[in-house]
């Protein structure tokens, strides 16, 4: 090598020292955000966290129980609503095509914050009362959902194909917008069939 | 004068029964607007606590027993037992302002430590750079002339032509 080679060897040295050197400053400045899309889960499952053990034939007045979970994704701490909603066959129901949740009021509200990759779980304990049968349709009077009871009046047509009244009690996740200060729907919803028979 | 005394009265009078129609109009709805807002507000504070780089984990759970009280008075409200509901809201205010204060007294202790971390790295890098420039000068006339000395020393040979 002769010296202009080794000028280049020692400059280049020197370079990478330097960057070495500097390497305290630009960890303190340079940030390299998460490019992962942000999403946020929302779960139901049976009682003991499985799911075939959804409460699907159910009978009056008896304790059901399912696990409510949220799972937070959106790089930083997100504050979600969840609604719970109880409809028949014909009634409102969420639209993933168009973003849109149930029209139907909430019956029940859940507020949980949670944070980034952390996730938030409840157990919800509900039962039907008062239900009634009317030539081929069956009305549920009331829902009562963690010991809090909320007239429904809902009818439900008997079912001939399947033999049975069909309800759903459904969850909606909401998700609070910092920046407008509201709540916006997240379009997620989850769902159990309710299946009573007679 | 007397004209500014009427109209210092008038204003007065009609902000006092402003603020009393409110509260006779409103007494419900309006405490449960006033309960979201400050669980917002102390979350806002919690969030902006958390972009500074503060460990946010015990305001979460602080927030979330706000949230769990202020969701039940809201379901309690729904099956119309509405003083309960005002007494659950009302019991949210006070821990909301206190999160929404210790966020921002955190926001505040994270962002002078993030500074008091700068100016030292400022500091380390900058003697760090110039350490490695003097030191890489001083290095290269070293080598520089013992490069020389080393070239100037050499003996010229003579190699015998074979060809």
């Amino acid at each position: 090598m002769n010296l202009k080679e080794y000028r280049v060897v020692f400059a280049a040295t020197a370079l990478v020292l330097i960057l070495l050197g500097a390497s305290p400053l630009l960890n303190a400045f340079l940030s390299f955000p998460n490019k992962a899309t942000p999403f946020s889960e929302l779960y139901v499952l049976g009682q003991n966290r499985i799911m075939s053990e959804y409460p699907v034939e159910v009978t009056n007045d008896t304790d059901y129980r399912v696990i409510l979970g949220i799972g937070n994704h959106m790089h930083e701490s997100s504050y979600y609503s969840v609604d719970v909603k109880f409809r028949n066959q014909t009634q409102s129901s969420p639209d993933s095509s168009n973003s849109t949740p149930s029209s139907l009021p909430p019956l029940y509200e859940y507020r949980a914050f949670v944070g980034d990759e952390q996730s938030w779980e409840t157990t919800l304990v509900f039962k039907l009362q008062n239900i009634t049968y009317e030539g081929n349709s069956t009305l549920v009077g009331n829902l009562s959902i963690n010991g809090q009871t909320f007239t429904v009046n809902t009818p439900a047509a008997w079912s001939s194909q399947a033999g049975d009244s069909y309800y759903q009690l459904f969850f909606e996740l909401w998700l609070y917008n910092a920046t407008s200060n509201r709540f916006e729907y997240n379009d997620r919803a989850v769902w159990i069939w309710l299946n009573f028979v007679p | 004068m007397l004209l500014g005394v009427l109209l210092i009265i008038a204003f007065g009078t009609s902000f006092f029964t402003m603020h009393f129609a409110d509260a006779q109009t409103y007494p419900t709805k309006s405490k449960f607007g006033y309960a979201n807002d400050v669980v917002e507000q102390a979350f806002n504070a919690v969030l902006d606590a958390e972009k500074a780089g503060a460990n946010v984990t015990d305001l979460l759970a602080q927030l979330n027993d706000a949230a769990g009280i202020l969701a039940q008075a809201e379901n309690i409200y729904r099956t119309g037992d509405y003083n309960t509901a005002v007494a659950q809201a009302d019991s949210v205010l006070n821990a909301s302002n206190s999160i929404g204060n210790q966020a921002q007294a955190l926001q505040l202790a994270t962002q002078a430590q993030k500074d008091e971390t700068v100016n030292l790295s400022i500091i380390i890098s900058a003697a760090s750079v110039i350490v490695v420039i003097i030191a890489s000068f001083l290095a290269w006339r070293f080598f520089k002339r013992s490069y020389y000395k080393r070239a100037l020393q050499m003996k010229p040979e003579v190699v015998s032509d074979e060809s």
